[in-house]
């Protein structure tokens, strides 16, 4: 097990610094000058010289390359251009609020996929369940700058129950986290529905029923716990993906998280703070898929972690 | 006279499949008393399995429809579908096919042995639960029964599954055990042991027993009555010695010659031969 973490651990960094080598690479690549939006519309070409020499831009991108890694080693990702500030600083600043909505977003599509999803795979092929079936792909296939707008405009102005944007209070949570969660629930419930109904359909299952073990329990202790892997794997990535900043529904409800964040850094060409993002992001989301893999073994005792990792 | 254990009267299943309704078990009847065994036996498809899943309520609602009459220690659980979850487990406990799939891969062997266990005696606490579990774990002859309460399904080979599954049943201290081809997934050496436990328990017990098998071998060691089933229907019914010594039916002598026999000068394998060409074989 020590063996295991320690192995992947040393995984997840080199991904980590992969990532961000290949976006410091790409962000260079990409049109734009981070000077002239640093200087401002009116700079003299003097002045954008000036500000290159003075955010070190005038370095070849290997001397750069080399500069950002020593500061990194520092704990040090370098001064954000637009805010004026070390931008890994700022990305911390903007994560407990992206962190806040992903959790609450994943709790909601918990709490409302996993039962959908059971209840969609006990009525399996009903006219009831194939409504729900025709729901889920709705959901799926609505964009959710649209959800986000229709629900803004009956919870927050028709019906004014709830606040439009920001989040200044736990209610400001609502309407952001639940349009995040539309797509998400849409997803899960689908796959819990597809695994439900092989669990359900399984020998163990009508033996235990045999047994006179009852439905409730044949649901959820005998269907949920063989089906927990792929679900938690599901719910895993969803989070990790929602980690990385939700930009538009961030955008539209302006929340204050690290999707709105990343928005504007590539709009102004901030190099620093593009490459603390995704530093931070995807360790995070790195984090979380460990946090998962090493869960396996308590849901299934097939899995021994050592043999997968060698195998 | 008693109310039989198990009596069933011109029971029919009909499965609704894509293709349209196929009727898989039509029209049987027969009792199981207290200490007695009963085999259904009959080639795949006959309907045998069918009838046994049936008659718990354990085939898919919408997918089968049953009519007639199934009366465990009297109550209808054809004319009550509910009724069925009451005699799962009390009255009457099911030995499955193959016991490599018919636990929970995800639960150890004490939470499910256990469980049934509990459904029986929901006072018990969770220690004497354990040592009611062992014991009867002990009774099928698991070797290291505490060790292997914590174990998990994996970590047994399949008769000893089958030995778990029979503990899980007898759990139950159930009247009736219907065993579905419970020896048909398990090495011949393993399927003498389990069918030797299945006839010991019967005998401390005086447990009713509904065995399905295709093997006549099986049926022959075991059996009180047998009914031979085709088809859906019974083609056949007797008492073991007049069905494996004294055939009436065409189609139980053609059962009786599939099975292998060792001596000279006799064909080994008669499967398939045309029924006809059997009567002056014998």
């Amino acid at each position: 097990m020590i063996r295991y973490l320690a192995r992947r651990l040393g995984q997840s960094a080199l991904t980590v610094f992969l990532t961000v080598t290949a976006v410091f690479v790409l962000v260079r690549l990409a049109p734009g000058d981070p000077a002239s939006a640093y200087a401002g519309p009116t700079a003299s070409p003097e002045d954008l010289a000036r500000v290159r020499a003075q955010l070190g831009l005038d370095e070849s991108v290997l001397a750069q390359y080399g500069i950002f890694l020593r500061g990194l080693l520092h704990g040090d990702a370098g001064m954000s251009y637009s805010f004026r500030a070390p931008a890994l600083e700022v990305v911390l600043g903007r994560l407990p609020y992206t962190v806040t909505l992903a959790v609450a977003a994943i709790l909601v599509t918990a709490v409302v996929a996993i039962p959908l999803g059971v209840w969609m795979a006990r009525r399996a092929d009903t006219a009831r369940e194939i409504g729900a079936s025709v729901l889920t792909v709705a959901g799926q296939s609505m964009p959710d700058f649209w959800s986000g707008v229709m629900l803004l405009t009956v919870f927050a102005v028709l019906v004014p129950v709830l606040p439009a944007s920001g989040f200044t209070t736990w209610a400001g949570l609502v309407l952001p986290a639940v349009t995040v969660a539309v797509l998400q629930i849409a997803l899960i419930s689908r796959l819990v529905r597809r695994e439900m109904a092989a669990a359900l359909a399984a020998p163990y299952l009508t033996v235990a029923r045999a047994r006179g073990v009852s439905e409730r329990a044949l649901v959820w202790r005998y269907g949920m716990g063989n089906s927990l892997i792929p679900v938690l794997t599901a719910l895993g990535t969803r989070f990790a993906a929602l980690l990385n900043g939700v930009v538009v529904v961030e955008v539209v409800f302006a929340w204050p998280g690290v999707g709105s964040l990343v928005v504007r850094a590539l709009e102004t060409r901030d190099y620093p703070l593009i490459q603390a993002t995704v530093l931070v992001t995807a360790a995070l989301a790195i984090a979380v898929h460990l946090l998962v893999d090493v869960c396996y073994p308590l849901l299934d005792p097939r899995v021994r972690l050592g043999k997968a990792a060698a195998a | 006279m008693a109310t039989p254990l198990l009596e069933v009267e011109d029971l029919q299943i009909e499965l609704v499949t894509p293709t349209g309704v196929v009727r898989a078990v039509d029209g049987v009847s027969f009792t199981v008393d207290r200490g007695e065994t009963v085999t259904l036996i009959g080639e795949s498809g006959s309907g045998k399995s069918t009838t046994a899943m049936g008659l718990l309520r354990l085939l898919p609602e919408g997918v089968a429809v049953l009519s007639g009459s199934v009366r465990f220690a009297g109550v209808d659980v054809v004319a009550d579908p509910a009724a069925a979850a009451r005699v799962r487990g009390r009255v009457a406990a099911l030995v499955p096919q193959d016991p490599m799939t018919a636990l929970s891969p995800v639960h150890t062997i004490g939470r499910q042995v256990g469980e049934a266990l509990r459904l029986r005696h929901p006072h018990l606490g969770r220690a004497e639960i354990r040592e009611r579990g062992i014991a009867l774990l002990e009774q099928v002859r698991i070797a290291a029964p505490r060790r292997r309460w914590q174990a998990y399904p994996h970590q047994l080979s399949g008769g000893m599954l089958q030995r778990v599954l029979i503990a899980a049943a007898l759990a139950a201290e159930p009247a009736l055990l219907v065993a579905d081809e419970p020896t048909s997934a398990l090495d011949v050496t393993v399927q003498a042991g389990v069918l030797d436990l299945l006839l010991e328990l019967q005998e401390r017990t005086g447990i009713g027993v509904l065995m399905i098998t295709h093997d006549l071998g099986v049926a022959r060691l075991v059996s009180d009555r047998i009914h031979v089933m085709r088809a859906g229907r019974f083609v056949e019914s007797g008492e073991v010695e007049q069905i494996t010594e004294r055939p009436r039916h065409a189609y139980t002598r053609a059962l009786l010659d599939a099975v292998p026999r060792l001596g000279p000068g006799q064909s080994t394998v008669r499967a398939g031969a045309p029924v006809a060409a059997e009567e002056g074989a014998r």
